[in-house]
């Protein structure tokens, strides 16, 4: 039998990423996915003939660009299409809407308030440049501040270094990003409420946390992150939907050697003396390897993967706590065509419909959809970003007809009772009439509908509790504690048998980071 | 009329007063000026410092610490009583959970030492990082050290635990929705967030800096009726003080109603950094002046009292009405939107007689309509027994969440108890370390200028 020098069980995004790096390294290489196509919760299905839609995640801009250069994405099919404004239809029948142009994006704001037009500059100059400063971080494996390491100790005042070198007044805006609430932190700046509203609704995406929650303005530099071709903060819409980035990474790691099997599901890690030595498939064939390297998030990772036997007890209960609680859900259309919203009858000459809608209409309104959820309930009138990608990529959907994909929060994982399908079917219906109140006509328009809850997300992916993040970016469960303390960086408890997905350092989005940071890890550690 | 002093003290209240002392006992003539006519005879909540203690000679202190010191009513009629005695709270804990009164020793062990850790920032200057002095990163590297060589255990759970919501972390140990509501409330005093919101198991910490492990409410005490009964600095009562200023120099005060003016080369404010800087806003660079105005210092908090018809039992210095961390949840969900609390947090601090002190939360400024029936019905009394005030501004002069502490209280970069203006001084709970320490931003503040 042959015994693989890595062995990757699952085959999403960072995974693959961790494949291509390794492979690319001379490594012999086999990814195992459970499902019939690579791509994890980055995939594109045709579950209505003639219309492909990016199943749940469905923009990329997080994606690193050391990776899209390292591993060559673009001759590897990797095409990514502006996705350029961003409009929010307002209850009172106005709108804000912030275009690719810089200039009118300030003459839409000066509309609303010549105060906020002014701060608006200034205020992304800072976001901007704390991004920057944050973007290290992201390169980094996290150091163990608990550890006496020589390593430790010189990264920890590498670290400590790289803050005081920022200045005091961005290590203290630094701070106040890292601890306020979006809501806190934009009443700072601005007065116009829906301009508060939609820029802190990318505070609350992926999150149990409403706009008013303190943890939530780090979320919101998360989202700065994004480069584009080095344009920074553009988000983008891959050829062929958010599938076509994990083919890419697919195809690339392929071209380096790897071997990717799919309908492979992983039952168990094999540990013999404290080392993984190969893993059992569902089928029950077993597979050999010097290393076992897993994508799934720390939960299945750890306590399925695993038998709690093979792990420290306080690491078993250190991941237990380790929260996921999903709280988004998607619902995906297929349309005869395009809805009209009230605020903007023409559509801007096509502009509105070719980028976001983001339903966030006032700061009340977000934060009460998340008090829905705080209770264990749907929110009655949710917040949602809204995208139609047959309308840049014209190939999602037969001619005339589209795609529109409704990201939806809040959805809570536990919800009072339970999900059922007729649970989801309501949800879909608020969504659908909350959609209808700012576009009527729009519900006679749906050919189909897709309603993918929390729960829905975690049995066709496996993300526990549907957590679109493998986990939550919250305060104490990043950096050095993300998975668990003292195993932030990649490998586990157990001999040979390492970690690479969302859950680890940094997380969150089709950003590959992890996938990255642990391979070179891995290759660091001489195996 | 003007008269000339060699420093004037702005608030009568503990740091006033402390810092008053402090600048009295290293040979300064000092005024102190306060608003109110009459001394305030509620107590004092919160740990006084033994240095504070020590170094003003404060014989006339009593301390109360009541035992039990929480009562929450069961249904049923029962009560859960949490005494000082850690045999005792885990026997009472167990009535209502046995795994949650298994893990009681442990968790009071654990934030004990993590309190212990704040209590070593609270008595100096917050640590300056900006610093290129060997002797502050002395001092820092010294912090480091203890905080390392108390195991990795603390160091892991300061990382984690400080940012994290009081719900998050009372979730992690106990089941018992009566014991999480109790402790809860302590994470939520004077701060409009709710128990769900992150930083509040930092503000649960910061009130049980100086409280024995298992004990999770702050001492009473009558520091400011002590200080003040020891007559060494002159108080000016019944009049409102505003700080005047000339070319960047603090000249004195000006009193309002009277219009005296009374002159010094140092005016010490323990008054909020909002409404002391306010009125010389003029004198002020505009990006510390909106950094002023940015502090969150939003009045969430109601004191009253309930007059009973008979003195109740003992157990009532510390009855606690916060049933759960829903129920606290919920009556911040008003307060978010403006309204006071439909079921507010509710707990008496301090009897005297058949007289009870209350502390109610949230009530965020507003019209208070029928807020007196609802904590009456709350507290199953009469609306007629009982006496509200809600406070406007926090009683904190800005709330203690994780942005506003250490080298960021008051302001960001201005944490040493100096304003722009040369002079002038901050000394109240506006500044490090907050509320709740009465005496510690005072003495910090009087060592400073000193």
């Amino acid at each position: 039998m042959k015994t693989y020098d890595a062995i990757i069980i699952g085959g999403g995004h960072n995974g693959l990423v961790t494949a291509a790096y390794l492979a690319r390294a001379g490594k012999s290489v086999l990814v195992l996915e459970r499902r019939p196509r690579v791509g994890g919760a980055a995939v594109t299905e045709e579950f209505f003939p003639g219309f492909k839609f990016s199943m749940f995640s469905y923009v990329v801009s997080l994606l690193r660009p050391e990776i899209i250069r390292d591993l060559d994405l673009p001759r590897h099919g990797l095409h990514i299409l502006p996705l350029e404004s961003t409009v929010t239809p307002m209850e009172n029948g106005n709108y804000l809407a912030a275009w690719a142009d810089h200039d009118e994006t300030r003459r839409e704001l000066y509309r609303h308030s010549p105060r906020d037009a002014e701060a608006y500059d200034e205020y992304g100059r800072l976001m901007h440049f704390m991004a920057q400063a944050v973007k290290p971080i992201l390169s980094m494996v996290p150091p163990d501040p608990t550890s006496f390491a020589p390593s430790d100790l010189v990264a920890l005042l590498k670290l400590g270094k790289h803050f005081r070198d920022l200045g005091a007044e961005r290590l203290h805006a630094l701070v106040k990003l890292m601890t306020m609430s979006s809501a806190d932190l934009l009443d700072e700046w601005f007065e116009t409420d829906v301009l508060k509203a939609t820029k802190s609704a990318s505070g609350i995406i992926g999150t149990f946390l409403g706009p008013r929650s303190p943890g939530t303005a780090y979320v919101l530099l998360h989202h700065y992150m994004g480069e584009l071709d080095g344009v920074f903060r553009a988000w983008g819409f891959a050829k062929g939907g958010t599938g076509a980035v994990s083919e890419a990474i697919a195809s690339a790691a392929r071209s380096f050697g790897a071997e990717i099997r799919c309908d492979a599901g992983v039952a168990k890690v094999i540990v013999k003396g404290g080392k993984a030595t190969g893993v059992v498939l569902e089928n029950g064939d077993e597979l050999r390897a010097n290393i076992v390297v897993s994508s799934l998030d720390p939960r299945r990772t750890f306590l399925q993967l695993l038998d709690s036997s093979d792990l420290p007890s306080e690491f078993v209960s250190d991941i237990k706590r380790f929260k996921f609680r999903g709280s988004s859900g998607k619902v995906n259309i297929a349309l005869a065509g395009l809805p009209q919203f009230t605020c903007m009858p023409d559509g801007a000459g096509g502009r509105l419909h070719r980028g976001a809608v983001s339903i966030s209409p006032s700061l009340e309104y977000v934060e009460r959809a998340y008090d829905d959820a705080k209770y264990g309930e749907f929110s009655r009138r949710p917040y949602m970003d809204i995208v139609f990608p047959s309308m840049i990529d014209p190939g999602m959907a037969p001619p005339g007809k589209h795609v529109m994909s409704i990201f939806v929060q809040y959805a809570p994982y536990n919800l009072n009772g339970g999900w059922t399908d007729a649970k989801r079917e309501a949800f879909g219906d608020a969504v659908v009439n909350t959609v209808e109140s700012f576009a009527p006509g729009f519900k006679a328009k749906i050919l189909h509908r897709q309603v993918i809850t929390p729960l829905d997300i975690e049995r066709i992916t496996g993300l526990s509790e549907g957590n679109i993040f493998a986990g939550e970016l919250a305060l104490h469960q990043l950096f050095f504690l993300r998975p668990a303390p003292g195993w932030a960086k990649f490998a586990t408890p157990v001999r040979n048998f390492w970690q690479c997905g969302s859950g680890t350092h940094p997380g969150g989005g089709i950003m590959g980071a992890s996938g990255r940071l642990a391979a070179l890890r891995i290759l660091k550690d001489g195996r | 009329m003007t008269a000339s002093f060699d420093a004037i003290v702005i608030g009568a209240g503990a740091n006033g007063l402390v810092a008053a002392h402090y600048l009295a006992g290293a040979g300064k003539r000092v005024v102190v000026v306060e608003q109110r006519p009459a001394a305030d005879r509620s107590a004092d909540i919160g740990w006084v410092p033994p240095r504070v203690i020590r170094d003003l000679g404060l014989s006339q202190l009593r301390l109360e610490q009541p035992d039990p010191w929480l009562t929450v009513p069961l249904d049923g009629g029962n009560t859960l009583e949490l005494s000082r005695d850690m045999g005792r709270s885990v026997e009472a804990i167990r009535r209502i959970s046995p795994p949650d009164a298994a893990k009681w020793p442990e968790f009071s062990r654990r934030m004990h030492t993590l309190a212990g850790v704040l209590d070593k920032l609270y008595l100096a200057p917050p640590p300056d990082i900006e610093t290129r002095d060997p002797r502050e990163l002395a001092r820092i590297g010294g912090l480091g050290l203890y905080v390392r060589r108390l195991g990795k255990q603390a160091v892991i759970d300061l990382a984690r635990i400080l940012p994290m919501a009081i719900a998050e972390l009372l979730d992690d140990w106990f089941e018992s929705d009566v014991l999480k509501g109790a402790l809860g409330a302590l994470g939520i005093w004077h701060l409009k967030q709710g128990p769900r919101s992150g930083g509040t198991a930092f503000n649960f910490l910061h009130h049980h800096v100086g409280s024995p492990a298992g004990v999770f409410r702050p001492v009473r005490s009558n520091v400011t009726q002590a200080l003040e009964e020891m007559k060494r600095v002159e108080v000016r009562r019944g009049n409102r003080a505003t700080v005047l200023a000339k070319n960047g120099r603090a000249t004195g005060v000006v009193l309002e109603k009277s219009g005296e003016m009374i002159l010094a080369p140092l005016v010490v404010s323990s008054a909020s950094p909002r409404g002391t800087l306010d009125p010389v806003a003029i004198e002020l660079d505009p990006e510390f002046a909106r950094a002023v105005r940015n502090i969150k210092g939003r009045g969430v908090v109601a004191r009253g009292t309930l007059t009973l018809d008979r003195a109740p039992p003992p157990s009532y210095a510390n009855f606690c009405i916060a049933p759960s961390l829903d129920y606290l949840e919920r009556a911040y969900d008003d307060a978010k939107y403006g309204r006071d609390s439909a079921a507010p947090y509710v707990e008496v601090q301090r009897f005297d007689g058949n007289r009870l002190e209350l502390h109610v939360q949230y009530v965020p400024p507003g019209t208070h309509e029928g807020l007196t029936e609802r904590v009456a019905q709350v507290l199953k009394v009469r609306p007629d027994q009982l006496q509200l005030q809600a406070a406007e501004e926090s009683l904190y002069h800005g709330e203690l969440t994780l942005d506003q502490i250490l080298f960021m209280r008051p302001v960001p970069g201005w944490s040493r108890y100096r304003t722009p203006i040369a002079g002038l001084f901050l000394c109240g709970s506006g500044t490090h370390p907050g509320g709740g320490i009465p005496g510690a931003a005072g003495r910090n503040a009087a060592r400073e200028i000193l």
